[in-house]
């Protein structure tokens, strides 16, 4: 079971949503035919059964006229003058001429005639016999104490055979071996059954003169069960058979019937089921049922005929053939099996589309999926309906288009990525030889301070010994000329060692925040007065939006002153000085440049430009620009130099505006 | 000039060489020079004679400059103290003259200028013994800041400083016939050269800078009358102005006039 359902969730969607619907259809459908059919069933068999109520009914009433007619007929003869007068007289042959043509007129089987006694005076069908005492007999009983009586008898066969003799003929029975039917011993039947009526023939004193008794032998006489048929079915038949039957029992036996054996023979010698044969015969119950009647269902009725003494002696039964019934019946279930049956079709044809238009977009993303997973960014999904699909779907057309954009962003970047491999090793070896730079500085700052404490003291003795020297030599002496180059030498070194020193005595900035525009003007104001200022044009492009940055404000003025002073010793004649304050291009600095229009500085120059002691002017210490650079490092700055020869140099200082 | 008048000079140096030629630059017929190789070798020269001067190295083991200076200065309070000094020590040199050195001379220097220095000091205890009086010496205004005997700092309202000589510097002096100053735009540095006067004898005093900065102005007027600086060496005498980078610190090493 569990292995089943498994397999049920690996099946493809479709086939999961039409079984489920499927299954749910069956079930539903099942049950709904077999409620409905029961239920229709039920209905038509309780129609066909409250008709056959009826039809019995009927039924009973032809038998009960037939009855009725047969005491009509010996009441009326029994009270006939001429009869009276005729037994009175005795006169045989009047009796016998007039009783012979009654029996005549009204086709009775029997009309036999007594005296008071009870002894057989006439009998119409035998008259030679005769003499015989009817008075045991239940109606000649009652008839001789002055009572009419009329009802249905058994006849013995012997009184049948003194009666006459073709209705012992007609009696005689063989009996049929009947499924279905209750055991007999015999296997034949001599008695007959008869409608009989008996009634007292009185003179004008009211004396019984004797009793006429007459009947029909019911055994092989078809008039009442054809009249029922005829009567309450109208002949009709169904498939070549006769829906209605009609059937007179005697005891449990069949001697009177329209039902039809497979020969096409009227069934009488068959008898009556053990069921029926309980239930009617011996509990003395109606019985209303589907009955299997010789050798078909039929809807059947049955009821007890009984004896005027009350006792049950036989059975009058109707039925209707099943077979309309149930045909009606498997008709209208075939037709709602084939109305079941079409809208499960409809249903599952319905189901196919609309499960389709869940289906296929589904396969479209399932599709577009593995599009995407093998790398076509490219597919779009088909978006059918506004549902949650259609969302899905949607969505799904936007990561899409959000994965290839990503995707293409980053091919693009790999494209840049050398480009900016590159561009990010010539900053990093920018970077490199400003830390190289930044070194050199310290470290020759340190070596400064050492090499001027030691070197002072040789410097000392030098320095005065040669001057001792000097005074005391004629000028004219020899010598004199190099005694003066190693002082004027001495000197040199003294001064180198003082810049020495004053470049490592960098002290560390005391930054405020400043204003860098004012710091320029300042600068410039003092410096204006100069005489290397003197033919110089200045112009001033300052952005008054910058914010104020946290300097020291001194250190700063000193690397504007240097490298405003630089500029103008490189336009000894004349030229334009151009001091511009900006943001640079990402806002994280503040750029100060200035730009000259002097002789510009060799290429093989700017790299030791900010080194110490390095110089192109005759009379610098070659500090200047170390200093300056030192400085703008100890802010976090930096300080470029862009220079074209015979065009001019840029200097740029950047500053942090943070921090 | 009898052998007795004869000045007792100490020079007191760790380096032999230094030592030994500082001595010879300063050998006269006036002097007598001795010499020392260690401030407790000084200390116990002056315990056998005093001296009138002694010219004594500040960097040295064991007992330094500074520690000689204030053990002489506690003995005998007359006696005058040149601190010789490296550049890296200026600043302490500026603090020996706060505590009571006559003067400093950064290494290297010349015999000149070393006898320039001498020469002033002795100028200064003859006057004194002299007892010399001006007839009347300009007096300090207060609020200036100062370097003991030698030179002058007065802030203006713009945050500039004003720089100039102190009269005890130019007492001794005597008559100015030249004066070096420095140029517009120049650095000057505390306790550094900054400007120099020569005198009639000949003689180049160095003077030493109260304060760091940048020079913005220069005293046109003193380059063409010397007189001022002699006759209103704390107005007109003035020497330059400086644009001051550092005065919080400088002012630390100087004095306030009251």
């Amino acid at each position: 079971m569990k292995k089943l359902f498994a397999k049920f969730l690996n099946l493809p969607l479709r086939a999961k949503f039409i079984l489920s619907f499927l299954a749910v259809i069956c079930f539903g459908g099942v049950l709904t035919l077999t409620l409905g059919t029961r239920l229709e069933h039920k209905t038509i068999i309780d129609l066909a059964q409250a008709k056959v109520r009826h039809d019995l009914a009927a039924a009973w009433m032809v038998y009960n006229e037939k009855l009725n007619d047969i005491r009509d007929i010996i009441l009326l003869n029994s009270s006939h003058e001429s009869i009276q007068k005729a037994i009175k007289t005795n006169e045989k042959e009047i009796l016998e001429r007039y009783l012979g043509r009654v029996k005549e007129e009204f086709n009775l089987d029997v009309l036999t005639l007594t005296d008071a006694r009870g002894n057989v005076i006439l009998r119409t069908a035998r008259p030679e016999i005769r003499g015989d005492n009817q008075s045991k007999d239940a109606m000649v009983t009652l008839a001789l104490k002055g009572e009419t009586v009329a009802g249905t008898q058994i006849i013995p066969s012997q009184e049948l055979l003194k009666e006459g003799k073709e209705l012992a003929q007609r009696a005689y029975l063989e009996i049929i071996a009947t499924p279905k039917a209750a055991p007999r011993a015999e296997d034949h039947e001599k008695n007959g059954m008869m409608l009989k009526a008996a009634s007292p023939l009185l003179d004008e004193n009211g004396t019984i003169l004797g009793v006429l008794y007459g009947g029909i032998l019911l055994n092989k006489n078809y008039e009442i069960v054809d009249r029922v048929k005829e009567i309450v079915y109208k002949g009709e038949k169904y498939k070549g058979r006769e829906i209605g039957t009609a059937t007179i029992f005697q005891h449990d036996l069949r001697i009177s019937t329209n039902v039809k054996n497979a020969n096409g023979e009227r069934a009488i010698g068959t008898r009556v089921s053990k069921e029926v044969n309980q239930a009617v015969l011996k509990e003395g119950e109606p019985w209303i049922h589907r009955a299997f009647v010789v050798n078909d269902w039929y809807i059947a009725a049955y009821e007890p005929i009984k004896a005027i003494d009350g006792k049950t002696i036989g059975i009058l039964y109707v039925g209707m053939l099943e077979k309309p019934y149930i045909d009606l019946r498997n008709k209208v279930m075939l037709t709602f099996t084939g109305m079941a049956i079409l809208s499960v079709i409809l249903l599952l044809i319905f189901l196919f589309f609309i499960t389709s238009t869940i289906i296929n977009p589904l396969k479209g993303m399932v599709f577009a999926t593995n599009k995407i997973a093998q790398g076509d960014l490219n597919h779009k999904m088909e978006t059918y309906f506004r549902d949650e699909v259609g969302q899905l779907a949607h969505s799904f057309n936007q990561m899409t288009e959000n994965l290839k954009k990503a995707n293409e962003k980053l091919i693009q970047w790999g494209k840049t990525l050398e480009k900016r491999v590159e561009e990010r090793t010539k900053e990093l070896r920018e970077m490199q030889d400003y830390l190289i730079q930044s070194e050199k500085l310290a470290s020759m700052g340190k070596m400064a301070a050492g090499i001027a404490h030691e070197i002072n003291n040789p410097l000392t003795s030098i320095l005065i010994n040669t001057h001792l020297l000097l005074e005391k030599m004629e000028k004219s002496r020899a010598f004199h000329e190099n005694l003066e180059l190693i002082a004027d030498e001495t000197s040199r070194c003294t001064n180198i060692v003082r810049g020495l020193l004053e470049f490592s005595r960098q002290s560390p900035p005391q930054k405020t925040y400043s204003n860098i525009n004012d710091i320029i003007n300042r600068t410039l104001e003092l410096l204006e007065n100069q005489a290397s200022f003197q033919n110089i044009r200045i112009t001033r492009k300052l952005n008054q939006n910058l914010p104020q940055i946290m300097i020291d404000k001194d250190k700063i003025k000193q690397v504007f002153w240097n490298l405003m002073l630089n500029a103008s010793e490189a336009m000894p004649d004349s030229g334009t000085l151009t001091i511009i304050s900006q943001f640079s291009s990402d806002k994280k600095y503040i750029e100060i440049e200035f730009i000259d229009t002097g002789a510009g500085i060799p290429k093989e120059s700017t790299s030791k430009l900010f080194d110490p002691f390095f110089t192109t002017k005759s009379g610098g210490t070659g500090l200047g620009l170390a200093v300056s650079y030192g400085i703008v490092e100890q802010h976090k700055g930096k300080i470029e130099i862009k220079s074209e020869p015979g065009k001019g140099s840029v200097f740029t200082v950047s500053l942090p505006v943070s921090g | 000039m009898a052998e007795i008048n004869k000045r007792k000079i100490l020079v007191v140096d760790d380096e032999i060489t230094v030592c030994k030629s500082i001595c010879s630059a300063i050998e006269s017929e006036e002097y007598e020079v001795d010499s020392a190789l260690s401030g407790e070798e000084a200390l116990k020269k002056e315990e056998e004679k005093s001296f009138d001067l002694v010219i004594t190295d500040l960097m040295m083991p064991g007992i330094s400059g500074l520690d000689l200076l204030e053990s002489l200065k506690a003995k005998s309070p007359d006696v005058i103290v040149i601190m010789v000094t490296g550049y890296p020590t200026i600043k302490t040199a500026v603090q020996s003259v706060k505590i009571g050195a006559f003067d400093y001379i950064p290494k290297p220097f010349t015999p000149a200028e070393l006898r320039s220095l001498v020469s002033r000091a002795f100028k200064k205890i003859e006057s004194e013994e002299r007892a010399e009086k001006e007839p009347r010496p300009p007096k300090m205004p207060s609020g200036l800041y100062y370097m003991i005997g030698h030179t002058w700092l007065r802030k203006d309202e713009k945050g500039f400083a004003t720089i100039g000589v102190v009269f005890d510097f130019l007492k001794p002096v005597g008559i100015i016939t030249h004066i070096e100053l420095p140029h517009a735009s120049d650095n000057i540095t505390q306790g550094e050269e900054c400007a120099k006067i020569i005198d009639a004898e000949k003689y180049t005093h160095r003077i030493w800078s109260p304060g760091t900065g940048r020079v913005i102005e220069v005293n046109e007027k003193l380059k063409r009358d010397f007189t001022l600086l002699r006759k209103e060496p704390y107005h007109d005498g003035w020497l330059f102005k400086v644009e001051p980078t550092n005065l919080e610190e400088d002012i630390k090493g100087l004095v306030v006039s009251e």
